[in-house]
């Protein structure tokens, strides 16, 4: 018998298959406005600005990238750059090495749906890529409709967009890159982002 | 307890200041966890669900096994299986030698811990290094790890600061947490950019639909597997969760038990390789289906490793975790010890508990794992290595009434001494931590007897 075989002998030796599988949790009822959304990301160390309306949009981006890291390599995504229109950034290059995206001040993407219990932001990996954007960059800025928050993580894992664990990977990030590891002290930035901020946008702007 | 886990409990955290902020540091994560408990209304029923979850999973491990391997193929990973730490130490090493990989970023991974795969590979000459700021820093002080999240909670920042100042060239004599951490940073950073291949653990692996899921505050495991073009993920058996909506159960517990936090800063989903890069899995036994066979200790596989019973309890909170002498610590170290530790003296880590049943009344899946201690007490592989030469007499003392009665009279009569003479000398380790009891004045029988 091959190894695989012999530990499948002996896990099926010890289970019995009596236990059914539990009905699903079923959750409190709690808010899943920006507001909620935004407090438990601000807990998190990141930042929430807006909800802004789709023509105000594109100036207060370019505003916030002056002042995180002026005239620093910016890159959006094509879904950013289709609502921010044009500004201080640059498209992300088509099949970029991740290698050569190590000096990216700030990244600028799209999320795919918003968590108000915890703050946290799904990033498909259509529209997070490279992979490595997200977390090489110095500053991640992510652009939300609040029409995509849910309350808590069992709707997050319900809704997540057809097809979107068939792009190795969909992550959520909540706030910045962070470190407790020395006496217990948090610290800001410790190999990704120094920064999070996630721009609400107005549901019916679209 | 054996006379080595004696020493170590005595040598790893010295009394004094250190001892006391490495209690202070550790029991400020289990108010948080307390407070972050308080402040979920769904927290005691999300616990009932993730016990109840694991408990189904466990019991059709294989069927679970089977459908992830499957789904995980479909992805286009590859799927290994391990029955023990040599095997994974082989299947890695083969992966590694097969690409070439020569320079390796590592994430934090207890399993890999377990098995000792670090030291295989340095021997292998190959260039390994731990990405996560904790496992970095006991990787340059050649420690290992202390604690499950926090690996070098028993360090302070004044050590961190000399380590540093000679390892990476950081400022002399700066203890900031935030400059100690840039210059962590910009040196592993270069590493991230250099390396050859990516190792991580994974916390879940998701039977439906093979997706590996990966947590860490820093971001260190998806830099590292998001620059080379080879990630090879590490788990035990027991990761395996059924679907998605299992999955949600144990994301919303996993932060809010290990710091209060309501989810890490990276949850990453991980199906299938990148484009252009390669993606194996080894699934590793090592133990585990030992556990999984006995009833009274299968459940020890539900933990999902949050460190929760090391933060509250008043063994580790004092000992640290270099004590327990095996890469896990605290209550759930001590229970599956016996079973997966290599070294002999870390088998004898359940008689080195108070039993005050803290650990059990803050795990997140509800493991039972004071009474599981007290089981491997009385273990056949166990029975007798607690027993200590004051046990013995004790036994003996409380079998017989007379004797009972002549040691009462001789205790009586020779009290005034014990402080006197047994103070300093033979009971110099036991009461160096104690105080002798009052003394209590006449027997219950001689009481008894005067008031008939």
């Amino acid at each position: 018998m091959s190894a695989r075989d012999e530990l499948f002998a002996r896990v099926r030796a010890a289970v019995s298959h009596k236990l059914p599988r539990p009905a699903p949790f079923e959750p409190a009822r709690r808010k899943s406005d920006f507001a909620a959304f935004a407090a438990e990301l601000a807990a998190a160390g990141g930042v929430a600005l807006g909800p802004l309306g789709p023509a105000a949009l594109g100036e207060r981006v370019a505003a916030l990238c002056r002042e995180l890291a002026p005239e620093r390599r910016t890159l959006a995504s094509d879904a950013a750059l289709l609502r921010l229109g044009s500004g201080p950034w640059q498209p992300v290059p088509a099949d970029a090495d991740p290698h050569a995206l190590a000096d990216v001040a700030i990244a600028i993407v799209c999320g795919a749906l918003g968590v108000a219990e915890n703050g946290a932001v799904g990033l498909d990996g259509r529209e997070a890529r490279p992979r490595a954007l997200p977390v090489i960059c110095e500053h991640l800025v992510i652009l939300l409709e609040t029409r995509r928050l849910v309350p808590e993580m069992h709707a997050a894992l319900a809704a997540l967009p057809e097809g979107a664990l068939a792009h190795h990977h969909f992550t959520f990030v909540a706030g910045p890159s962070k470190t407790a590891d020395i006496e217990g002290e948090l610290v800001l930035g410790a190999h990704g982002p120094r920064s999070l901020t996630v721009v609400g946008i107005d549901a019916e702007g679209g | 307890m054996t006379p080595e886990l004696d020493q170590r409990a005595e040598t790893s955290l010295p009394r004094g200041p250190r001892l006391t902020a490495h209690d202070a540091a550790v029991h400020a994560l289990r108010e948080k966890r307390d407070a972050a408990g308080r402040a979920e209304p769904d927290f005691e029923r999300l616990r009932d669900q993730a016990q109840a979850v694991k408990a189904h999973t466990l019991d059709q491990l294989d069927v679970y096994l089977e459908r992830f391997e499957a789904s995980a193929q479909a992805a286009g990973a590859r799927v290994h299986f391990a029955a023990d730490a040599a095997e994974l130490r082989q299947i890695v090493s083969g992966l590694l030698a097969a690409k070439g990989a020569r320079r390796v970023v590592k994430s934090k991974s207890m399993l890999t811990e377990e098995c000792g795969l670090n030291e295989a590979l340095e021997r292998a000459g190959i260039d390994v290094v731990d990405t996560d700021l904790g496992e970095r820093i006991v990787q340059l002080a050649h420690e290992p790890p202390s604690h499950i999240i926090m690996p070098a909670i028993h360090q302070t920042r004044a050590d961190i600061a000399a380590l540093f100042e000679r390892e990476l060239g950081s400022a002399p004599g700066d203890t900031d947490p935030g400059r100690l951490t840039a210059a962590a940073r910009r040196d592993l950073r270069a590493r991230f950019l250099a390396a050859d291949a990516a190792i991580t653990g994974a916390n879940f692996a998701v039977a439906e639909t093979g997706s590996l899921v990966i947590v860490t505050n820093e971001g260190n495991a998806d830099l590292g597997t998001s620059l080379p073009a080879l990630h090879i993920a590490c788990l035990g058996i027991e990761k395996l969760v059924p679907g998605l909506a299992e999955l949600a159960v144990f994301l919303r517990l996993l932060a809010r038990s290990a710091t209060g936090q309501r989810i890490s800063a990276y949850t990453s989903l991980v199906t299938g390789p990148r484009r252009g890069a390669e993606l194996h899995v080894v699934l590793v036994d090592n133990g585990r289906t030992r556990l999984l066979a006995d009833p009274r200790h299968r459940s020890a596989l539900a933990c999902i490793r949050c460190g929760a019973c090391l933060n509250t309890c008043p063994v580790y909170r004092r000992a640290g975790g270099h004590a327990y002498g095996w890469a896990l610590p605290g209550p759930i170290g001590s229970v599956l010890a016996p079973v997966l530790a290599r070294s002999a003296a870390a088998q004898g880590l359940p008689f080195a508990s108070t039993l005050c049943g803290s650990c059990s009344a803050v795990c997140p899946v509800r493991i039972n794992l004071h009474e599981q201690l007290v089981q491997w007490r009385s273990s056949d592989s166990l029975r007798g290595q607690g027993r200590l030469p004051g046990t013995r007499l004790g036994a003996a003392l409380l079998a017989s009434p007379a004797l009972y009665r002549a040691a009462g009279l001789a205790a009586r009569i020779g009290w005034p001494l014990l402080g006197r003479v047994l103070r300093p000398r033979l009971l110099r380790g036991w009461l160096s931590a104690r105080e002798l009891p009052e003394h209590p004045g006449p027997s219950f029988r001689a009481r008894f007897g005067a008031r008939r």
